[in-house]
């Protein structure tokens, strides 16, 4: 019976975090269209499947497909095309459900157009109607959201991290684990790794990041800064700041963010000391969510601030950094 | 060497939150007024297209775009930049085409066109956002598919030599052709400004027009998407600054830090 | 000899003299010579009009070259310049009278006119030249002022100039200790000089001998002198007063079109393509320095220096402009590429003129108003920068983004992406409705906002400018605008999102085809607004919008009566529609915009407004009215990050806070950006920046002044610019 296939990476004798989220939100779709949960589980050669499929099990699965090529350790979107249609082809799956990651991002696409089936990316809900999956996905760099239903099978989707409910684990579970044997095409080849450039500088990059910290003239000094790297290791955030705390030369101008400096397009941005003149806001439209710490609760800032914080920063700052590290868990 | 870049003319992903309006009935936004300009990550592909176009010391790029009549300025500021040719992809057929729909379409003008080396897009189209056409392109045309991609130099033996952003650095590539790769930005891929005898002379250029019987497409087939569009919202959180209180600023931190781990923002 | 005609022997002494025009034939031959190779350099410019109107033209010649007004803003230089060129003048007209005499046997030496003129004035003037000798030499090796920079070529010219008019006092004091000239009282310089030369003891014989070598001695080194003025900056004597005759007479503000269809070559890249009078301009730098002193890039440590402008491309034309006359290669307007002995000739622009300077000019015309002797730096640079910005497509970063949001958006903010109605949220403004059915229509989200169809009953279309509509510490600009002419009960409209860009951004930068293109846009919008029914005027706040209005699309088919706001409220103030009767207890100082003041010279208006404010005292800045110093952010540097040097903004705000004043009034969006941003970092929250209509607001507010201050003060916050 087709049914609900999540797809997992094995990470030690673990899986990816993404894979439990799924597993949590897959469960639902299984239960609301009758079917079974099951799912793919891609590691290189070196791995052993039973550990992470135990996971898998642990975490609902009823059957784990395992996909296991020395291509599949070095994130080859080919090799993993190929293994994935082929569980894929074995499984015969109504709904397919990846993590908005990497292999999300980069497989899942051709995967439903193998498959003849159809794509959703970038899902924040997920719900059952008349036999199909409805995602809510937001468009228009997050200034809307909408609602799509999947219309062929199989029904694929990434979906964000964070926006589905972790399974709970039950190690008493078990389930089928299914070898399903790779033969990679000789088409992986025609994209050959040549070299592959680790990044030394620290943090992601501002345009790119999915969080980022900014501070402005109100942060006081570049001493102050440091408290706002603090908060950004936490956090994985890139750090910016408004022109005034570059003017200031309190950061490099690579730091810049605004009409003069770098847009962003994080999912939240933290504004720290910034009174949120057009220049910088320039410079944060696409930005998902907006908080604002500030001392003047007049500033413009949090005219465009989602989540705002009426509070001196030297104050705020290590508290929340403190909390959050406690809530994280890290 | 053969280069295609697809771009897409989209509404101004620039239009602030506030300003933003949509009509639910069509699920569609509704700013009449707004700008319609190339969408960020399509203007990122075709500069990474004109370098390699320099560095390779010749190649001719091919600007397509799918779209209505109002596409042809995306095209003309590709020929502007010094884009070879331009085509106009245009029918009734392909509006509100579902990303499949949209790769079939392209797929069908690359053919058509004798195919091409590299087929460059945006990462995503930056209104929508599917992030999905350049890779269901790839399928289309048979070829592999780099993603993120930010830089194209020419290879060895007539491949390209593409680099990837990953989460880490960067990967460097080789591919055969031919090869789709989607674009995303950098600081090196910034689309270049026109030169204005270049603009001028993009202003003469004839722009073909090609419909879905030019390209061999049946209509039906294309109108049956795999996705249906059930509604389109402007969410509400976005009105309004929330303000989190607490008495000392040490509970205002712990307040946030909360909502916002609620709202799945960390 | 008779004492009753006053009189002297002409060549006393001196045999031979006819070997006098011997030497000038050579002279004369460098002298012409040299003139006409410059000439044939100018002539490599292309053709321009600058002998129309001479009526205007000699009334600013004498103004200019006559009386000299800007050499006396300067009254040390003034003096001293007058006295150099007067007693040149002055001697020279004597020396003619002495030929007069001789060959054409006018009676210039002899009776009256002898004694009063070529001995008295003569002499005093004579004296007045050596005094503003002295003065030259003193000032520039002893004063050193920055703007005068010191080449051999100034010390031998000074010297020799020097030098002739001592001889020439020498020859006299000769002629009179020997001949014991009755009439010597009526020269008393040379009669001086004979009192020392007597005292001395000398012998009447070694005086006469020390007479006739120090005539020919006079006589060469003046003849030296005249030929090297074409060859050095004494060429100016000439150029200098053509130059202020063939002056331009156009608008301050209007840049000359360039016909964009049959262009062949677009900006300066080279000496063909500037005009002959650009060419020209060169050569009539007197070297002064005025424009460097007012230029505030240069003020700032940018590598700009308007001076510098001026004689690099001076000395890149007398180097490398005879190779420009050869026949040219293939293309007509192209460079010479190499000299005959194959070096390569430096490419003007980016090598003779870095890029950096041309970018760092903010246009603000600060140098032109400045040089005495009208040489025109801004249009020169920004042929420059039309090259870069057109034929190149190179600029700054910020003005690249400025461009593209321009192309797109029809505005020059990047990362606004909202609509131009968005600031007029609450208020009663009427946007006129263009469309075809006309009729009536919101505006976008300004709620009880009446559309208005082209017959629409309004005397006033108010051009918001992008700045007032986009920018949001200029939005609160836009409101009190609004209320202060509700309250005058002037039915005005606006045009909402159907005005664009005038275009000024694109225009200084160079950018002329995109600014070409927005003033059409503009101008057929505003024909159609305007075009039927009774004449209607444009009010605009923003200076730049009001300069291109006003005199740069006449060039493009649109005729507008404009006034901008400063004026408007001044006349709904003189006419009684407007009573100032709130307080306004400010010191205030007002900052000039460039655009408004140097530009169209409206001063007076706005400060009339400020002293009519109840409570207010005004102070004025010490650069204030035509040596406005820029607020940095003209010539679309607004847009730009200023990454070099010092902040002018911010020079600009501690030159106005030093006035003591607590209100910098402005009345321009781009100077209320700058400014602001300069004085928060300067003066914390000290000291605000406030436009003049906002202050007419708060005078004008009938609920008081404090209900509405709140409302049009300057933004709250920690500044994050």
């Amino acid at each position: 019976m087709p049914g609900i296939v999540i797809v997992a990476t094995a990470e030690g004798q673990g899986t990816n975090p993404a894979a439990l989220e799924l597993l949590g939100g897959g469960a639902g779709l299984a239960k609301a269209l009758g079917c079974p949960l099951e799912a793919v589980l891609v590691s290189g050669s070196g791995t052993d499947p039973a550990g992470p499929a135990a996971k898998l099990f642990a975490g609902g699965a009823r059957r784990v497909y395992s996909v296991r090529h020395e291509r599949l350790g070095n994130g080859s979107p080919e090799a993993a095309l190929e293994a994935l249609t082929a569980a894929c082809r074995r499984a015969e799956p109504r709904v397919v459900l990846f993590s908005a990651d990497r292999l999300g991002l980069e497989v899942a696409p051709r995967l439903a157009h193998r498959l003849g089936g159809s794509m959703i990316t970038d899902a924040v809900a997920l719900e059952v109607r008349d036999g199909d999956v409805v995602a809510t996905r937001p468009a228009f760099g997050g200034k809307a959201m909408e609602q799509v239903a999947a219309r062929a099978t199989p029904q694929v989707v990434t979906v964000k991290l964070r926006a589905l409910e972790p399974a709970a684990l039950d190690e008493s579970r078990s389930g089928e684990l299914v070898e399903v044997p790779v033969d990679l095409d000789p088409g992986v080849d025609r994209v050959k790794l040549v070299e592959r450039v680790e990044e030394a500088a620290e943090g992601p990059k501002l345009e790119t990041a999915r969080v980022v910290i900014g501070g402005g003239r109100g942060v006081g000094g570049a001493e102050n800064f440091k408290q706002l790297e603090e908060l950004a290791r936490v956090l994985g955030a890139a750090l910016g700041a408004s022109r005034a705390a570059v003017d200031e030369g309190w950061v490099p101008a690579s730091w810049q963010i605004g009409q003069t400096g770098k847009a962003i397009a994080s999912d939240l941005y933290i504004a720290v000391g910034i009174s949120g003149a057009s220049q910088h806001t320039a410079g944060i439209s696409g930005v998902k969510t907006i908080v604002a710490i500030n001392t003047d609760p007049e500033a413009p800032i949090f005219e465009r601030a989602h989540l705002g914080v009426v509070g001196d920063h030297k104050a705020v700052v290590p508290a929340l950094t403190a909390r959050l590290k406690e809530l994280l868990g890290k | 060497m053969n280069i295609v870049v697809c771009l897409k003319q989209i509404i101004d992903y620039e239009i602030p939150p506030r300003a933003f309006r949509i009509d639910r009935q069509k699920k569609k936004p509704a700013m009449p007024d707004a700008s319609l300009v190339i969408g960020p990550f399509d203007e990122n592909a075709l500069e990474v297209a004109l370098q390699l176009r320099e560095k390779a010391g010749g190649g001719r790029i091919t600007a397509v775009s799918m779209g209505p009549e109002s596409a042809i300025e995306a095209l003309r500021k590709a020929l502007a930049v010094t884009a070879d040719e331009a085509v106009l992809l245009s029918d009734p057929a392909f509006s509100d085409l579902d990303p499949f729909g949209t790769a079939r379409v392209l797929g069908a003008a690359i053919k058509k066109l004798g195919g091409a080396d590299l087929v460059l897009t945006g990462r995503q189209s930056g209104d929508w956002d599917a992030g999905q056409v350049g890779q269901l392109l790839a399928e289309e045309l048979g070829a592999p598919c780099v993603n993120f991609a930010f830089r194209a130099e020419p290879g060895g033996d007539g491949r390209v030599r593409l680099y990837k952003e990953t989460p880490g650095g960067a990967e460097i590539l080789e591919a055969g052709t031919p090869v789709v790769a989607t674009v995303t930005n950098a600081e090196t891929n910034q689309l270049r400004l026109a030169k204005v005898r270049d603009l001028m002379a993009a202003n003469r250029k004839p722009v073909p027009t090609w419909s879905a019987a030019d390209l061999g497409l049946d209509p039906a087939a294309l109108a049956a998407g795999r996705i249906e569009v059930l509604d389109l919202y402007v969410p509400t959180y976005d009105a309004r600054c929330e303000f989190v209180t607490g008495e000392t600023p040490e509970d205002k931190a712990s307040a946030l830090a909360r909502r916002l781990v609620e709202l799945k923002l960390v | 000899m008779d004492l009753s005609n006053p009189m002297r022997e002409v060549y006393w002494n001196i045999t031979g003299k006819n070997l006098m025009y011997v030497l000038l034939v050579p002279v004369l031959v460098a002298f012409f010579r040299g003139f006409y190779s410059k000439y044939r350099l100018w002539k490599i410019g292309r053709p321009t009009r600058r002998r129309d109107n001479w009526r205007r033209r000699l009334a600013g010649f004498f103004r200019g070259a006559v009386v000299q007004e800007k050499n006396f803003r300067d009254r040390y230089s003034g003096w001293m310049h007058f006295f150099i060129w007067g007693g040149m003048l002055v001697l020279f007209i004597g020396t003619a009278n002495v030929a007069l005499d001789e060959y054409l046997g006018v009676p210039t030496m002899e009776g009256l006119f002898y004694l009063y003129f070529q001995s008295l004035v003569l002499d005093v003037f004579g004296l007045l030249a050596i005094v503003g000798l002295a003065m030259a030499l003193y000032r520039r090796y002893v004063v050193r002022p920055p703007r005068l920079h010191r080449t051999p070529q100034d010390a031998v010219f000074l010297g020799l100039l020097l030098l002739v008019l001592v001889t020439g006092f020498v020859i006299e004091g000769l002629r009179i200790a020997v001949t014991e000239d009755p009439w010597a009282a009526w020269s008393p310089v040379g009669w001086a000089f004979a009192a020392a030369f007597r005292a001395t003891g000398m012998a009447a014989e070694t005086m006469v001998g020390l007479h006739r070598f120090s005539w020919w001695f006079h006589l060469a080194l003046a003849f030296a002198w005249i030929a090297c003025v074409p060859y050095t900056k004494l060429t100016h004597l000439v150029t200098s007063p053509a130059n202020i005759y063939m002056r331009s007479l156009g608008p301050k503000g209007r840049l000359e079109p360039i016909n964009l269809e049959t262009a062949e070559f677009l900006g300066a890249s080279n000496l063909r393509h500037f005009t002959w009078k650009q060419l020209f301009d060169l050569d009539a730098c007197t070297e002064c320095g005025r424009c460097q002193d007012a230029c505030p890039a240069h003020a700032t440590l940018k590598p700009l220096n308007p001076k510098a402008v001026v004689l690099d491309l001076r000395d890149y034309m007398h180097e490398y402009g005879p190779l420009y006359l050869r026949r040219a290669q293939d293309d007509p307007w192209a460079a010479p590429a190499e000299t005959p002995d194959g070096r390569p000739v430096p490419v003007m622009v980016g090598a003779v003129i870095a890029e950096d300077a041309l970018w760092s000019c903010t246009t603000c015309r600060a140098c032109m108003e400045a040089c005495p002797v009208e040489i025109e730096h801004v249009p020169a640079i920004m042929d420059m920068r039309r090259f870069l910005a057109m034929d190149q497509a190179s600029m700054p970063e910020g003005m690249a983004d400025a461009i593209r949001s321009l192309e797109t958006r029809g505005h020059p903010f990047r990362g606004t992406g909202g609509a131009r109605t968005d600031w007029l949220q609450g208020l009663d403004v009427p946007v006129l409705d263009l469309s075809a059915g006309g009729g009536t229509r919101g505006a976008a989200g300004g709620a009880g906002a009446d559309g208005a169809g082209p017959d629409a009953d309004f005397d006033v279309l108010w051009w918001v400018g992008c700045a007032m509509a986009f920018d949001e510490r200029n939005q609160k600009v836009a409101r009190s605008l609004a209320r202060v002419l509700h309250r005058a009960g002037v039915r005005f409209a606006i045009l909402g999102n159907r005005e664009k860009c005038t275009g000024d951004a694109a225009r200084r930068i160079g950018h002329e085809y995109l600014f070409q293109t927005l003033a059409g846009e503009n101008v057929a919008t505003l024909n159609q607004a305007l075009g039927n029914g009774r004449p209607r005027r444009i009010v605009t706040a923003c200076p730049h919008c009001y300069n291109t209005l006003k005199h740069e699309y006449p060039d493009f088919g649109g005729h507008y009566d404009v006034v901008h706001h400063t004026e408007f409220i001044r006349e709904l103030v003189d006419s009684g529609r407007l009573k100032l009767d709130g307080e306004v207890r400010e010191t205030i100082t007002f900052h000039d915009p460039c655009y408004l003041g140097r530009y169209n010279d409206v001063y007076d208006a706005p400060r009339k407004t400020l002293k009519d404010l109840s409570g207010a005292e005004v102070r004025e800045i010490e650069r204030a009215r035509e040596s406005s110093f820029c607020c940095g952010g003209g010539g679309a540097l607004v847009f730009v990050e200023e990454r070099i040097g010092t902040r002018i903004n911010q020079t600009r705000a501690r030159q106005a806070a030093e006035t003591g004043a607590r209100t910098v009034c402005t009345a321009c969006p781009f100077c209320m950006t700058m400014l602001a941003d300069g004085l928060k970092t300067t003066s914390g929250d000290e000291v605000q920046a406030l436009d003049l209509a906002e202050l007419v607001d708060r005078a004008t507010a009938p609920a008081g002044p404090a209900a509405v201050g709140a409302g049009t003060g300057a933004s709250p916050g920690d500044g994050s610019r």
